[in-house]
């Protein structure tokens, strides 16, 4: 950081102890620099003592209350005065809070589920409330141990870790002896599960039962309670169940790994297609090939192939991508990285990959970087906050370096929170020279988009040797900053134009585990 | 009883209303962390009302408020030794020094300030209304302009600086015309 920055963190609050101690020895080592700090204090004191007044088009909604009126308390002329100026300005501060997580259950599994709220994906932390399936089976994990497994259409009010309430169709309960005690309401009676297995099916107002291991007590309004044992039924009037009406677990296990077999083989179709696309600059599928010895070589399988933009991994590690059988690169240690070098000056770009973000853990997190960072060089990775930042540079006249002052960095709105974690997501930014414009998305959805002031049209693009998942090769007896991702990629595209976001959406569609 | 007391307290009440603004800043580029530069002013307001019977009304009250402001801040620092975010006794010598060196200028600084202010493109000067006038959190900034924390803070920094670029502009060519 330079001086003005380190100066404007400090105003900011937003300082750490190691800038600190850098801004304290520039300041003391350098009077223009005292001068510089001094004049930014001044500017900045007196804008917190006399703020412009409220422009009339910004709502005033929630500051009104902390607006700081000075003058008033001032004009109460006695000694209270001053015993009032002691209290009339306490500082707010915003507490650190530890992060946080709202949710009763996980939506574990899902196969050709349609939900009425269509957000829902699988892998979701599912809050308190009512989830409505129109078809498909999906298996919902409570955080108390107790599984369900759900067939649409149904209609299914979560009430907590430990109760739910059937509303309608058709659900199997799988119950742990950790979660003895598991509450199932349904229709005219109220289920508790004493370590069991059970299905439940429920239409209009009724509601049958059949208890297929282990015990559950049947509370039936206006009746005793009821012992259910293995193999014994409640049924009533109108609605009968039977074992064979509910799909085994096993059943469902089968399912879902026929649909990722099938999801796999479309995407390797498309695959094989996508590299023939002519806009690619380098097409990264990461697909290890069994006759690699070395097992190091990440492929560019753009067409035609350009032997020269072949990857190499360096520490990574083949793991599960998307689907069982896709393989995908891990990024943990602080040497895992992917090395390319990409030839060629270009007018745009865009890059888009698949990744699974373990943590977000270091200041910079690493997705694509080129060595250095000279003129024209394109950086992307994702920032502490979570947000994806894209940045390019272009040296001032005469001057080798890019600084503070000619360094264009885009921030996306933070897209890795607790629940984005440990799944996959589909990445991509867009940038081209002549607008300037800087397009992010995530999972096909536009989550950036911005011009830098510093923008002037018609500077190349440029690559050179650069790497996935890591920063840099570190020059002899140096330290070197981490900025290792923490995840895994198994797909990752470069182009020399700008992709449309219909084409983006698409990409994460027909990509998407 | 006589009336003298309370007219001495009126004078102070007086003298520190009118001078609140410029101590406050004076504090604050010692202690640039609003909240302790305010329990400092606090402190210091306090110290000026015990002392007030050695003041000297034919002389400027303000060079006198600063050696008991500069005193609170020394306090502060012995209190807060630990802390790694607070400028050094020597480092806040210098800045105190040089600072009522400056005084007239950074005085007319603050003259082109509103100017430039003015000037503002209507973003950053809904920046600067829930920045300074509203006071909202970041939080709630970050959700009201759609930006993430390091936007934010970096949008601010861009827009300080070029507040600070244009008043010296202004300067310049006040000086050259």
């Amino acid at each position: 950081m330079n001086l003005e920055s380190l100066i404007q963190a400090k105003l900011d609050g937003e300082i750490t102890p190691e800038q600190h101690a850098e801004l304290e020895t520039l300041l003391r080592g350098n009077g223009r620099a005292r001068r510089l700090y001094l004049e930014l204090a001044d500017q900045h004191a007196r804008l917190l003592q006399q703020p412009p007044p409220l422009e009339s088009t910004t709502q005033q909604t929630s500051g009104t209350s902390r607006t700081v009126r000075w003058r008033t308390a001032a004009l109460v002329a006695s000694a209270a005065a001053i015993v009032l100026l002691v209290f009339a300005l306490r500082p707010y501060h915003a507490a650190s809070r530890e992060a946080t997580s709202y949710g009763a259950a996980m939506l574990s599994q899902t196969l050709d589920a349609e939900f009425a709220q269509p957000t829902i994906r699988s892998g979701d932390t599912l809050a308190p409330g009512t989830l409505t399936l129109h078809k498909g089976v999906v298996q919902i994990e409570f955080f108390s141990g107790a599984t369900a497994l759900i067939e649409g259409s149904a209609q299914i009010e979560i009430i907590s870790a430990w109760e739910a309430r059937c509303i309608s169709g058709r659900v199997r309960v799988h119950v742990p002896p950790a979660a003895k005690g598991f509450l199932m309401h349904a229709p005219g009676v109220k289920l508790e599960d004493l370590g069991t297995e059970f299905a439940l099916n429920v239409a209009g107002q009724d509601s049958a039962v059949h208890v297929f291991d282990g015990e559950v007590i049947a509370h039936a309004k206006d009746k005793a309670p009821a012992s259910l044992k293995a193999g014994m039924s409640l049924n009533s009037t109108k609605t009968a169940v039977s074992p064979a009406d509910f799909l085994p677990i096993r059943e469902l296990q089968t399912l879902i790994r026929q649909r990722e077999k099938n999801r796999f083989e479309q995407w390797q179709q498309r695959s094989a297609g996508a590299g023939e696309d002519t806009r690619l600059i380098a097409y990264y599928p990461f697909k290890h090939w069994e006759d690699d010895n070395w097992d190091r070589m990440v492929n560019n399988l753009a067409q035609p192939v350009v032997y020269s933009r072949n990857g190499g991994a360096v520490g990574a590690r083949w793991t599960q991508g998307r689907w069982p059988g896709k393989e995908a690169l891990e990024f943990k240690r602080p040497g895992d990285r992917v090395r390319m070098n990409l030839d060629g000056t270009y007018a745009a770009l865009t890059l888009a990959c698949w990744v699974k973000v373990d943590s977000v853990d270091k200041k910079y997190n690493s997705l694509l970087l080129t060595d250095g960072y000279e003129s024209g060089e394109p950086h992307w990775q994702i920032y502490e906050d979570g947000s994806l930042m894209f940045s390019i540079g272009y040296a001032a006249p005469g001057e080798k370096r890019i600084t503070f002052k000619t360094n264009q960095t885009y921030y996306s709105q933070p897209v890795f929170t607790p629940d984005s974690l440990g799944r996959w997501h589909h990445l991509a930014v867009t940038y081209d020279n002549a607008s300037g414009t800087v397009l992010q998305y995530f999972d096909g959805r536009e989550v950036g988009r911005e011009v830098s002031v510093l923008h002037q049209p018609g500077r190349p693009v440029v690559f050179g040797p650069c790497e996935l998942g890591n920063w840099g090769l570190p020059t002899q007896g140096h330290r070197f900053p981490i900025r290792t991702l923490n995840g895994a990629i198994d797909e990752f595209a470069i182009y020399q134009s700008v992709l449309s976001p219909a084409e983006l959406q698409t990409m994460f569609e027909q990509g998407k585990p | 009883m006589s009336p003298e007391p309370a007219s001495r307290t009126e004078q102070l009440v007086l003298l520190l209303t009118q001078n609140q603004e410029p101590l406050f800043r004076y504090i604050f580029s010692l202690v640039p962390c609003e909240a302790d530069a305010r329990d400092i002013l606090q402190e210091t307001s306090l110290a000026l009302y015990r002392k007030f019977d050695h003041y000297d009304p034919s002389r400027p009250f303000l060079p006198w408020a600063y050696r008991f402001a500069y005193l609170q801040v020394q306090k502060h620092r012995e209190k807060s030794a630990r802390s790694p975010l607070l400028f050094g006794a020597e480092l806040i010598h210098l800045l105190a020094l040089e600072r009522e060196q400056i005084e007239t200028e950074l005085n007319q600084r603050l003259q082109f300030l509103d100017h430039c202010l003015r000037k503002l493109t209507q973003q950053d000067k809904e920046l600067v209304t829930s920045r300074y006038a509203m006071r909202e959190s970041v939080e709630d900034m970050m959700r009201r302009f759609a930006m993430s924390r390091r936007t934010l803070f970096r949008n601010l920094e861009l827009l300080r600086q070029r507040l600070h670029d244009c008043v010296t502009r202004q300067i310049q060519s006040e000086v050259l015309s």
